[in-house]
């Protein structure tokens, strides 16, 4: 039997019977949507690297370094830093005063139905642009790794994660996330001693081999991101955006307080980053030791680097060593779809069934056992519908996708979400011009860009981060000033602040 | 009645105290930061000879300051949590109690 197939059975298996588990305990809202905020720091702190780190990370940031140098290094930093902007100035809050989504937060400092309805909008937005190429990626993923049809590919990693949420709510989609970072870290823990012990643990060795085999532009910046605004765009991009994407946002609430928050982050930086870390590291192995023409040959995104180093680590192509750590690596690689596709699942089914349906259409109004199999219902709903889009982007360049998902959390949900926790004349109107133009000036410059149009781009710009960030912020503002002054809003924000910071809400 | 509303204005008054502790904290600590990383990607994208100035061997100077806004984050995260506890926490538990005896008052 095929070591990849045999492996992910193993690691299909066990979290199934996790989602087995975690369903017999989940029968309220609050056990649905965050676990009954019972998790330890630790456990949330596994949770969030399984949630972080998705394809992208795993697979993508190595195979860049290794085609590319200094730019895929630049690549693996940035989720690091941007979790000091979470740490700073969201976790906290976030725990403090929301209860289940993005929208829980805008809708108690605002009160106002426009409000909530512009916070779903930014929440269902970013998600799907998340989610679509996730299921586009699983798609060739798994083809390149098993052998079965890209069709089939989306269609199982779409059952499994409907399973895991549908069934299992949060406390089955955090097991799925804690396996997947602890097999995660552990395949990268082998492999960097692996590469350590061939270089007589002096990393320096890489830096100069790989220096002498690809010339000194290799560990030069600008390989990949050739216009110096898309580096600026990235940075800002990742250390703002990550802020603004609700699928890791809602983690927050899956712990009893602040503090928890607090150190859960701490955690997360120490798990994500040393990985992060780490993947600099394989990149400019695999291009030492396995070679780029090689890494090209197998996947002209560099996507295979990781697999074929691991299988090169393992004593080479043939050999049993080498293809059982191929087969580690490529489940894993599985296993990490399936957990960021579930989270991305679950917030949106929460956005759903709690913000637009309970919230908004019934205004509070829906018994606590009934919107647990909304939110179930919703799940399904939205799984079935990531499988569509994904079987519909096969061939399509979803690249784009990614940068405009990390981009309107950036523009869109950043500031308004900053604005609500710590403007004082912050209001509805303000909400709606944030999300607006920040939605709006993302996608349309991310339409007219390079990404999208090649050579035809009416802008140079692969991530538009840079202008519409800035841009949403002035909606925000301007939209606030037009809206007039909100006295009820202004004169409930010393209550509101109270519980942002101290998690007391008062009346 | 009087006491119930003196004590949700001192709650608020310790908030007041709260953020303003916090900024002093946060404000620097998150310049910093961004300094350090979004002054990186603009030497990355402007100055790419100066990035490959050679330290040790073939490290350069980009692939140390990677290096270095790696182990500041780290140092930020730990230092923010001293911080939060030493500092915040006390404050935050000053409001909370503000808070319960407005509650008393009821």
């Amino acid at each position: 039997m095929n070591p990849t197939l045999g492996i992910f059975v193993i690691i299909l298996l066990i979290t199934l019977g996790i989602t087995y588990w975690a369903a017999r305990r989940t029968s309220t809202t609050a056990d649905f949507y965050a676990a009954d905020s019972q998790l330890t720091a630790c456990q949330n702190g596994f949770a969030l690297a399984g949630d972080w780190c998705s394809a992208a990370a795993f697979l993508g940031f190595t195979g860049l370094t290794a085609l590319y140098g200094m730019d895929g290094a630049f690549y693996a930093l940035g989720p690091l830093v941007a979790f000091c902007t979470v740490l700073f100035l969201i976790a906290e809050p976030m725990r403090n005063t929301g209860k289940y989504t993005l929208g829980d937060i805008i809708r108690s400092r605002m009160q106002t139905r426009t409000s909530l309805l512009a916070a779903i909008v930014g929440t269902v937005v970013v998600n799907f642009a998340y989610l679509m190429p996730q299921m586009a990626g699983a798609g060739v993923l798994v083809r390149l790794l098993t052998g079965i049809s890209y069709d089939w590919a989306v269609v199982f990693v779409g059952i499994s994660m409907i399973v895991y949420v549908a069934f299992g709510g949060m406390l089955a989609t955090t097991w799925v996330q804690i396996v997947k970072a602890v097999l995660m870290l552990s395949a990268g823990a082998i492999i960097l001693v692996m590469i350590l012990s061939l270089v007589h643990f002096n990393p320096l060795t890489l830096f100069a081999e790989t220096e002498q085999k690809y010339g000194a532009k290799y560990l030069l910046p600008g390989n990949y991101l050739k216009n110096p605004f898309d580096q600026i765009s990235l940075g800002l991009g990742y250390t703002l955006g990550l802020a603004g994407l609700p699928h890791v946002m809602t983690r927050f609430y899956t712990v009893p307080d602040a503090k928890t928050a607090r150190r859960s982050v701490v955690w997360v930086m120490f798990l994500a980053g040393a990985f992060f870390a780490g993947t600099t590291i394989f990149g400019l192995a695999a291009a030492d030791f396995v070679g780029q023409d090689v890494i090209r040959a197998a996947d002209r995104g560099g996507n295979l680097t990781l697999p074929l180093l691991a299988q090169y680590l393992g004593g080479g192509k043939g050999t049993f060593g080498g293809d059982l750590m191929l087969g580690f690596v490529a489940a894993v690689a599985v296993a990490t779809i399936l957990a960021v596709v579930s989270a991305l699942t679950l917030s949106t089914s929460s956005a759903i069934a709690h913000d637009f349906y309970v919230n908004w259409v019934k205004r509070g109004l829906v018994e606590v056992k009934q919107e647990v199999w909304l939110a179930r219902a919703a799940a399904v709903v939205i799984g079935v519908l990531a499988i569509a889009l994904g079987i519909l982007a096969q061939g399509v360049n979803v690249a784009v996708l990614v940068i405009l998902a990390i981009c309107v959390a950036a523009s869109a949900n950043f500031p308004v979400l900053m604005l609500s926790l710590f403007w004082r004349r912050f209001n509805t109107g303000g909400v709606v011009g944030g999300m607006a133009v920040g939605l709006v000036s993302s996608v349309a410059l991310a339409m007219i860009g390079p990404a999208m149009r090649g050579a035809d781009a009416l802008w140079p710009l692969v991530n538009p981060t840079v202008v519409s960030l800035p841009l949403g912020f002035l909606g925000a503002v301007l939209g606030t000033f037009a809206w007039g002054r909100d006295e009820e809003n202004e004169q409930r924000f010393d209550a509101f602040l109270l519980q942002v910071h101290t998690g007391v809400a008062s009346k | 009645m009087a006491r119930n509303v003196g004590s949700l204005e001192a709650a608020h008054a310790s908030v007041k105290l709260l953020v303003a502790e916090k900024l002093k904290y946060l404000v620097p600590m998150t310049i910093v930061f961004m300094t350090s990383y979004i002054g990186l990607t603009i030497l990355a994208g402007f100055a790419k000879d100066l990035m490959g100035t050679r330290l040790i061997g073939s490290l350069n100077l980009g692939f140390a300051l990677i290096a270095f806004n790696y182990l500041l984050s780290w140092g930020l995260a730990i230092v923010y949590g001293r911080i939060a506890a030493d500092r915040f926490d006390p404050l935050a538990a000053r409001a909370v109690a503000d808070i319960a005896r407005s509650g008393e008052a009821k």
